[in-house]
């Protein structure tokens, strides 16, 4: 394989996917909250867990985004 | 839409077999004749064919066949051992090489006419997506004991309650991304090219897709390789 296509190959696996872990991130918080509320406490603390897994995941995704960064700067 | 022509599905259908109308079927049988499920087999049965076909002998001065398979193989070690070292590789060598193999022709094979690919059922890149993930974990435990759950606790004792969560959620969030992004793209490419067929299949409207999707494939295949060999580099290193 030539070298090119090599850093090609490492340049898509690094930034390729930053789009969709970002987003899988944030629904997955939410989703979490969502499913706390509806399910577990049944109703009774409705909007709080939606909003404090909404903004874990919002945190998750910036946190995923700053790995991609930093192992960028390993190699 | 069209329901796209599935040769494998017409012929199990005129030997009598029920053949699922809607994504997944109903029963056991219905369920094993879905058209992703028989793809699926349709490319293991290619692999080990061509496989033993161009394999069957070995011999010291290779022939065509095998010096493909050489320098396949060959390359693909020597990625592999440039990301995660020579132990690692040795180990799971076997198991994402049939990974890349089975992903590469499994979307290359959407492109031919009459048949699907597999991929671009949700059901068959998360049973891959599943895989790789707990694989991932156990090369953690195995190669830290117990102090891999430091890979989960962040740099300092006093952030734990909030960093557990988010590396929590950015750790399940593998799942969903490497998941989906196979899906996504394969499922676009078989629906965009089944759309252009009926529309103007007469005019060679799907050749640039159809261009673009043996790239896509390609590509796809070597992300999901690429990001798997990158997942068991993490969990096998040690937490800072």
């Amino acid at each position: 394989m030539s070298k090119m296509s090599k850093e090609m190959i490492h340049l898509l696996g690094n930034y390729g996917h930053i789009g969709f872990t970002f987003v899988a991130a944030i629904f997955i918080g939410m989703g979490g909250g969502i499913y706390l509320d509806q399910k577990v406490f049944d109703d009774r603390t409705t909007p709080w867990f939606t909003f404090i897994g909404l903004a874990f995941g919002i945190a998750a995704g910036f946190k995923s985004l700053f790995d991609i960064i930093k192992q960028q700067d390993k190699d | 839409m069209e329901h796209p022509i599935l040769f494998i599905s017409i012929i199990l259908e005129k030997l009598g077999l029920p053949i699922p109308h809607g994504p997944v079927g109903h029963g056991l049988v219905e369920q094993l004749c879905a058209p992703y499920m028989t793809y699926t087999w349709f490319t293991m049965l290619f692999l080990v064919v061509v496989g033993k076909l161009t394999l069957g002998n070995l011999e010291m001065v290779p022939g065509k066949g095998q010096n493909f398979w050489e320098i396949l193989i060959g390359g693909m070690d020597n990625f592999f051992v440039e990301n995660m070292g020579r132990d690692l590789t040795d180990k799971l060598f076997p198991m994402i090489a049939t990974f890349a193999l089975y992903i590469a022709v499994a979307n290359l094979i959407g492109l031919i006419p009459g048949f699907m690919s597999p991929t671009s059922s949700i059901n068959t890149t998360l049973a891959l997506t599943i895989i790789v993930w707990i694989t991932h974990h156990i090369i953690g435990i195995r190669a830290n004991g117990f102090a891999y759950v430091k890979h989960f606790l962040g740099p300092m004792p006093v952030l734990i309650p909030l960093m557990l969560p988010i590396e929590l959620i950015s750790n399940f969030a593998r799942l969903l991304s490497l998941s989906i992004r196979l899906f996504g793209n394969i499922m676009a490419k078989e629906t965009l090219l089944g759309i252009l067929f009926m529309l103007a299949g007469a005019y060679f409207a799907p050749l640039p897709i159809m261009v673009l999707g043996v790239l896509v494939s390609l590509v796809q295949a070597m992300v999901f390789v690429l990001l798997t060999v990158v997942y068991f580099t993490q969990s096998n290193e040690h937490a800072h």
